[in-house]
């Protein structure tokens, strides 16, 4: 049969050539995290075993973003060692699900480069929306309204809100739904430019506690220049 | 024998398309290799600097590379500290404003990531990714 003959003897082939090399097996090349609300970095550990007859070495270890810092013990890995390689990711304001690669480079010709995936699905504490209200000097001064709502697992059950400019009051109602608030925002004078910070800080328990901002400006109505 | 040899070769390649139609469908919605702005919110760096004080440069690199060196007037808002410096770039802008948001390479998504969440957490309407980012500024300035 053509195939025992022909195509067998290559697939063979191709797979000998891949055991005389070293081989550098991941567990997991994607890992999906959940970090909670307080927690300022989201870790995956990717761990791998040189499962080929020769030694390896691991030349590179590169992220997709300076907001991820992979660290790996030895770069050197003997035929049969394991090790893992870990990825970090701060967190900081970022929201939603955040995708970032671990390009690893090694000197093994079968599989000279792997890419690991890292996953972190970050809760929402607050979504704030919109975290921007203007209005233009000639315009009247109606009040505009941001919406406050907490995340479905968020244990935020109040907010207060403070803003940095007397002549702009802020102020919080409750909103449609059970953990969701309206801050009402109004200039009271119509004739001046003005430029609010709105601090809108909730009770959660996180420390340091997780602060919000918004901003409301009463601006030129040709703009600055 | 032609025949023969084409078939061994469809055969392989018909093997071939097994393992990657399920990586295919296994990635689907996990990671896009594609670039997800469209071309009408990209921006050169040739036309970004002809809008000349019409635009507002927004820097979306970590702190430590915007206090290296960065474009001149640019705001430094990344997604470390978005909430904090967030109010600093919104006093500067007004609506007769493009924002330009870079980064560091072609390849890097923060750029993206903060056009993004300016035009949605923000409303803001005309947010431009600058394509190539902070080296294609430093090429630029080369020339």
């Amino acid at each position: 049969m053509s195939f025992t003959k022909y195509l067998l003897p290559v697939l063979i082939g191709v797979c000998l050539t891949s055991f005389a090399y070293g081989q550098l097996k991941f567990e997991q090349t994607e890992l999906e995290l959940h970090p909670s609300v307080a927690d300022a970095n989201a870790v995956a550990h990717f761990k791998y075993e040189n499962t080929g007859s020769k030694p390896i070495h691991i030349a590179s270890v590169q992220t997709s973003c300076g907001c991820t810092v992979a660290t790996l013990k030895s770069n050197d890995v003997a035929p049969g060692d394991k090790g893992e390689i870990t990825a970090t990711l701060n967190i900081g304001n970022r929201t939603g699900t955040q995708t970032k690669t671990v390009t690893v480079n090694t000197d093994d010709p079968a599989h000279a480069q792997t890419v690991l995936v890292l996953r972190a699905v970050i809760p929402t504490l607050l979504e704030v929306q919109p975290i921007f209200v203007f209005w233009k000097q000639d315009e009247e001064m109606k009040p505009k309204v941001i919406t406050v709502k907490a995340g479905k697992d968020s244990p935020v059950t109040k907010i207060a809100v403070t803003s940095s400019d007397p002549d702009i009051a802020a102020k919080v109602g409750p909103g449609d739904g059970a953990k969701e608030w309206k801050i009402s925002v109004v200039p009271k004078e119509k004739a001046k430019l003005h430029n609010a910070t709105l601090t809108i800080t909730p009770d959660n328990p996180s420390n340091p506690p997780k602060i919000f901002y918004a901003t409301a400006r009463v601006i030129n109505p040709g703009g600055d220049r | 024998m032609r025949r023969f040899l084409l078939r061994q070769v469809l055969l392989l390649l018909a093997l071939a398309f097994v393992p990657a139609i399920g990586e295919a469908l296994y990635f689907r919605n996990r990671i896009s290799w594609q670039s997800p702005v469209p071309d009408s919110q990209l921006v050169t760096v040739a036309k970004a600097k002809g809008w000349g004080t019409g635009a507002l440069w927004v820097d979306a690199r970590p702190d430590e590379q915007f206090a290296q060196e960065h474009f001149p007037g640019a705001l430094l808002l990344n997604e470390d500290h978005f909430n904090q410096q967030l109010p600093n770039v919104l006093a500067a802008w007004s609506p007769d404003k493009k924002v330009v948001v870079y980064c560091s390479t072609k390849e890097c998504g923060a750029s993206r990531a903060i056009a993004e969440r300016l035009r949605g957490e923000a409303q803001l309407k005309e947010v431009f990714v600058l394509e190539g980012g902070w080296e294609a500024l430093q090429q630029a300035a080369k020339k």
